[in-house]
């Protein structure tokens, strides 16, 4: 199987982790990804993760639970996950799902992200 | 002898009576049965005759009609055309999105909202939202006399989409009746950031952007366009 051996490359500066989501997402993909990130956050002590789905133009309700889903675990591993470019029509499914991903942050775009991100740890 | 003719003649005569009738059928009205002879048969051509002219005066009357609905189901279609046209205007004139300050966008929405328009203006605002890249969207419902569960849900959704983009989302004038409407319907809006005018919320979000300090308003357009030169 070809799809197994896909991985999303997970790439490190500072402090952060950032992950883009280049590929359409299927359900196996979004479970390796979602332990693939945690490993990543455990093995390299980030304080941040920004998640770019751009690229994404469509969204299903079990992805949109893995990925807030992911954002509370990596909460409790004393990480912050942001979700950054969310396109219009996938928001607009997620809310018409009543997928409304409380607890979740979100960014416009990679530098709102990072910027969210350094005033948070500024703060603590 | 003479049986034979008159059976004869009465023959040819009924033959003329079909005659006529299939040419009628087959829509030729202005024929008629003629016959010189009287007899038993003459009040049977007589009617059928009468009949003839009634069905022409009748067709004619029923043509006359159709000509004239055609007419009207034309204007009543001219008509249709244009208010499906105004209509479709109209939806796009209501929701403009426009930018009044670096990062601040206003929607402002009047008139009475059913839930085509708040999808259109969701829509619209995302969109603008993204295109733009501001990150903090006033909703301005001065204008908007009620509300019901479905629009306040669409309302709902609104902000909560915009949060997802990551964008925060402010309404504003929320008018007397509508807070009544809204809390009667057990409709919960405390996840919303609210302002009492559009002022309040332009207060807020210029603070919220470092864009007002001691009372004086900083914009970076001037900045920008300075680069651009």
């Amino acid at each position: 199987m070809i799809f197994n051996e896909k991985r999303i490359p997970i790439i490190k500066i500072r402090d952060y982790l950032i992950v883009s989501i280049q590929v359409d997402m299927h359900d196996r993909l979004a479970i390796q990804l979602q332990s693939q990130i945690l490993e990543e956050i455990h093995r390299t002590g980030a304080k941040g993760v920004l998640i770019d789905i751009s690229t994404l133009e469509m969204v299903d309700s079990f992805i949109g639970r893995v990925l807030s889903g992911m954002a509370s675990m990596a909460a409790i591993m004393d990480a912050a996950v942001v979700i950054v470019g969310m396109q219009p029509a996938v928001a607009i499914t997620l809310v018409e799902l009543g997928l409304e991903m409380p607890g979740v942050d979100t960014a416009l775009n990679m530098e709102y992200g990072m910027e969210m991100l350094e005033k948070r740890l500024n703060k603590d | 002898m003479e049986a034979n003719t008159q059976i004869k003649n009465a023959k040819a005569r009924i033959d003329h009576i079909e005659d006529v009738l299939s040419s009628v059928a087959a829509g030729d009205l202005d024929i008629r049965i003629e016959s010189d002879i009287e007899d038993d048969l003459t009040g049977v051509e007589q009617a059928i005759n009468l009949l003839i002219d009634d069905l022409t005066h009748e067709l004619k009357k029923s043509l006359k009609m159709k000509a004239e609905m055609e007419e009207k189901l034309q204007k009543i279609q001219v008509q249709q055309k244009t208010i499906l046209q105004q209509q479709e205007d109209l939806m796009e004139l209501s929701s403009p999105v426009s930018k009044v300050w670096d990062n601040i966008l206003i929607l402002p929405v009047i008139g009475t909202l059913d839930s085509q328009r708040t999808q259109i203006m969701m829509e619209n605002l995302l969109q603008k939202i993204v295109a733009t890249g501001c990150t903090t969207a006033i909703l301005d419902i001065t204008g908007v006399p009620t509300v019901d569960t479905q629009v306040a849900n669409h309302l709902l959704k609104t902000v909560t989409a915009a949060r997802l983009l990551g964008a925060e989302c402010i309404v504003s004038g929320i008018s007397p009746a509508i807070a009544q409407t809204i809390v009667h319907l057990g409709i919960n809006l405390s996840n919303i950031l609210t302002k009492a005018t559009l002022q309040d919320a332009m207060i807020y979000a210029m603070k919220k952007n470092d864009q007002l300090v001691g009372g004086k308003i900083k914009t970076n357009f001037f900045e920008q366009e300075e680069n651009q030169l």
